[in-house]
């Protein structure tokens, strides 16, 4: 098992992020994690990243502590994070500097693919921002990818070419967590869906076994948390 | 990867991070070089005096900006930089080491050049200093001031902001910070009375012993009456400073490990 939460309950001063959640990520998934604003998706992937600590229960990541295990986990988080003066090239003098597992001939390759241009990131659009950042994010060599909301506010021809991106460097021993609200978009990637409602698990299930009774991904979200 | 290729690619980040304010600060030196070159007085004594205040001034406000300078981990944390960060794989300690020694270099920097001003104020006046007084002046002041006062405030900072920003999004964040920074003027008052009773227990650095042969200005002489021309620097705050910046900087580090965002 790459990562599993046990009865994990993670809360805010005034709210509840994720209520009671148990799941098990085994190796060779792509998951969707999906719901509404504010059902807890972000909160699940930054658990499981180790940014956040959960309240009760246990986040298990590679059999420890996710952020123990941070060097072989890939986050990419909704944020567009990155600092305004940094190029490309200082991308890639950061991530080799950083990261063992960093691949810069693939950081390479996934910047062409991604038509990422060479200028600071205050030059360029948010498309471009997100682009980069996928190609810091997939040009690791990791077992467990953590990706919230890569397409939020992205055209979409770079939402195109993330989503492409992403199937392209998909290995079966990898295990992806794609939150997205794109749910159409992204459906035909997905091999299990779980869904959140205001912090509880609503619906875990394989989407072979949606389509199998005949109910797309997109039609499950609608039924699920409408 | 080793730690030390990690460590130098933190110490590049923290330089692009913070040029522009280490630049700004350094070359702020140049208004204040300017300002001191516009006092001018007929007495050499008191134009002296007021260009120190200068300098003091100088010194102080740098201390402030090189405080804000290694504490943005707030705003980092607003824009999701620091999150960036957190899940790097070097430890908290080595984060921590790197924002320190970014800034202490540039802080060292800073004060030596100062010493360099005060140089060149005391020749101004009319002052010969020989060379080893100049020599202590310009680098053995100044690293014994950063070391003692500039040093220990930046731990203090980095520990300020990495603890308010620690449990910042589960729990109120903003007490421990308001409790640390209302604590701070007892806690330097508690230093400095405890180090002012154990100074000069251990053999004393003697400064500008060349000095007062070394002034061959008879305007000086009614000045310096009662001068023997030696300053015994005590040894012992700067151990108990260096000690005490190296345990907030662990803690701090340490602190690191558990911040959320």
């Amino acid at each position: 098992m790459l990562a599993s939460l046990t009865n994990v309950t993670k809360r805010y001063v005034r709210t509840e992020g994720l209520r009671d959640i148990t799941l098990e990520f085994p190796a060779g998934e792509v998951v969707g994690v999906l719901g509404l604003n504010g059902s807890g998706k972000s909160t699940l992937l930054k658990v499981l990243a180790g940014l956040l600590f959960p309240s009760e229960g246990t986040a298990t990541v590679f059999g420890g502590a996710p952020r123990r295990n941070r060097a072989r986990v890939v986050y990419l988080g909704e944020t567009d994070a990155l600092w305004t003066w940094m190029t490309p090239q200082d991308a890639l003098r950061f991530m080799t500097g950083l990261y063992a597992d960093f691949d810069a001939a693939r950081f390479q390759e996934l910047l062409d693919n991604l038509e990422v241009p060479q200028r600071k990131t205050k030059a360029m659009s948010k498309g471009e921002r997100g682009r980069l950042r996928l190609a810091m994010a997939l040009a690791r060599d990791a077992r467990l990818y953590l990706l919230d909301e890569p397409l939020a506010g992205i055209d979409l021809l770079s939402r195109e070419k993330i989503l492409t991106s992403i199937v392209k460097e998909w290995h079966t021993d990898e295990t992806i967590l794609l939150s997205t609200h794109e749910v159409a978009e992204a459906e035909a990637l997905f091999e299990r869906v779980v869904f959140l409602r205001q912090g509880y698990l609503a619906l875990d299930k394989r989407a072979e076994e949606l389509r199998s009774e005949g109910r797309s991904v997109v039609d499950t979200f609608r039924e699920v948390l409408s | 990867m080793s730690s030390l290729s990690r460590f130098r690619t933190l110490l590049w980040l923290e330089a692009r991070r913070s040029w522009v304010w280490a630049v700004g600060l350094i070359g702020s030196l140049l208004f204040w070089a300017w300002g001191m070159n516009q006092v001018r007085f007929v007495d050499p004594g008191e134009q002296l005096g007021v260009r120190a205040v200068i300098l003091l001034v100088a010194c102080g406000i740098g201390a402030m900006i090189l405080c804000l300078m290694i504490g943005r981990i707030r705003s980092e944390t607003r824009h999701g930089q620091y999150q960036v960060l957190l899940l790097t794989p070097p430890s908290g300690y080595l984060h921590t080491l790197a924002r320190f020694s970014f800034a202490g270099v540039v802080a060292i920097v800073y004060y030596i050049i100062i010493g360099g001003l005060a140089w060149w104020a005391i020749a101004q006046a009319g002052l010969r200093l020989d060379a080893g007084s100049a020599a202590q002046l310009m680098l053995v002041c100044p690293l014994y001031g950063v070391v003692l006062g500039i040093l220990p405030a930046l731990a203090w900072t980095l520990l300020l902001m990495v603890f308010i920003s620690s449990y910042r999004i589960s729990g109120p964040g903003w007490v421990p910070g308001t409790v640390m920074i209302l604590a701070t003027p007892f806690l330097v008052s508690w230093i400095a009375e405890g180090i002012w009773r154990i100074s000069y227990r251990l053999p004393s650095w003697r400064l500008f012993a060349g000095l007062r042969a070394a002034i061959d200005t008879a305007a000086w002489e009614a000045e310096l009456e009662g001068f023997e021309g030696v300053f015994a620097l005590p040894q012992e705050p700067l151990w108990v400073m260096l000690a005490l910046s190296i345990v907030v900087l662990v803690v701090a580090g340490r602190i690191w490990q558990e911040v959320e965002a």
